[in-house]
């Protein structure tokens, strides 16, 4: 199977990605070795997230978010931990290799997308959020990984993958 | 290339992201009851400075001519963003905005929570917007063209 023009890679979306890719494995780097993924570290961070500017945290608006990290990743903190610290660090490297670029960066979106939730109405500049979800978008929809990235490899030897998700 | 109305939303969030900024450093005092204001960013600037030299010319040009600078701040930052958010000139305005986000990068670095990576993203934003037609999409840019070639 031959690409279509869509589904080309450019250089400007390799370089989005790579960067990109960066920024995730630079900051997730920084967070293994602040402990942050840890079950304390999560509660200590959500805590802050949702505690009232007053009183020193982000003052976060949107409740039902808190609910619903309430009631899931705060239940079983030292497993979203997990999760997140091998997420993460995959979507990183899938990103900065352009390997899996479609699936990396649809995960990148979702997960930025929940920090602009989960920030929303706060102290953080929540424009961070937004230059990110912008970029994962952009990667996304470009199929970011076929210019200097793996995907250009797996495109060619086994043609598209199965609904166009992974590469 | 990337398609026009994919570069033209960034465009536009870039655009929408310089003017909600203003909201801490709006003339004539270029206060905010709110946020953290200009000029305490510039003493953050100089009292976290990654470079010294940047810290220097804050300390010694920018805050004793503090009005002067704030000014050019805000109509550099206004410009930029309606710009971006209109499509008008884009080149330019990205050109500028690139700077603006590298002065950032520079001037924040090492400021306590500062997030550095936000302004290399922007700066790179601002650089795929300068190579690129973005304005021609949802721009007055594209408005202005058509309209030459239809004369």
């Amino acid at each position: 199977m031959t690409e279509t023009d869509s589904q080309q890679g450019t250089l400007g979306v390799a370089i989005l990605r790579i960067v990109l890719g960066l920024t995730i494995l630079f900051t997730w780097w920084g967070n293994i070795s602040d402990d942050f993924y840890t079950a304390d570290g999560l509660r200590g961070f959500f805590d802050w997230v949702f505690l009232s500017a007053e009183d020193g945290g982000n003052g976060s608006s949107l409740s039902f978010i808190e609910s619903i990290i309430d009631n899931t990743v705060l239940r079983a903190a030292g497993f979203f931990g997990l999760l997140q610290t091998i997420a993460e660090g995959l979507i990183g490297l899938g990103l900065l290799i352009g390997g899996f670029t479609r699936l990396a960066s649809l995960l990148a979106l979702l997960f930025f997308s929940g920090l602009f939730l989960t920030y929303f109405g706060g102290e953080e500049w929540i424009w961070t959020y937004v230059v990110l979800m912008a970029a994962s978008l952009t990667v996304f929809l470009n199929y970011g990984g076929r210019m200097l990235g793996v995907d250009q490899l797996l495109a060619r030897s086994r043609g598209e993958s199965p609904l166009g998700m992974l590469w | 290339m990337i398609p026009g109305w994919n570069l033209a939303l960034a465009r536009v969030l870039m655009g929408l992201l310089w003017l909600y900024s203003l909201r801490w450093k709006l003339p004539p005092d270029f206060e905010s009851s709110t946020e953290t204001p200009l000029r305490e960013w510039l003493e953050l600037e100089v009292e976290h400075a990654a470079f010294g030299f940047y810290g220097d010319l804050i300390d010694s040009l920018v805050l004793p001519n503090f009005m002067l600078f704030a000014w050019l701040i805000f109509l550099a930052e206004l410009a930029v963003g309606l710009s971006l958010l209109l499509g008008a000139f884009t080149r330019t305005g990205a050109a500028v905005g690139l700077m603006l986000s590298l002065n950032l990068l520079v001037g924040l670095f090492e400021v306590p929570g500062e997030w550095p990576w936000s302004y290399i993203l922007m700066a790179m934003w601002h650089g795929t917007l300068l190579m690129s037609n973005a304005g021609h999409v949802w721009g007055l840019d594209g408005l202005r063209n058509s309209r030459k070639e239809t004369q």
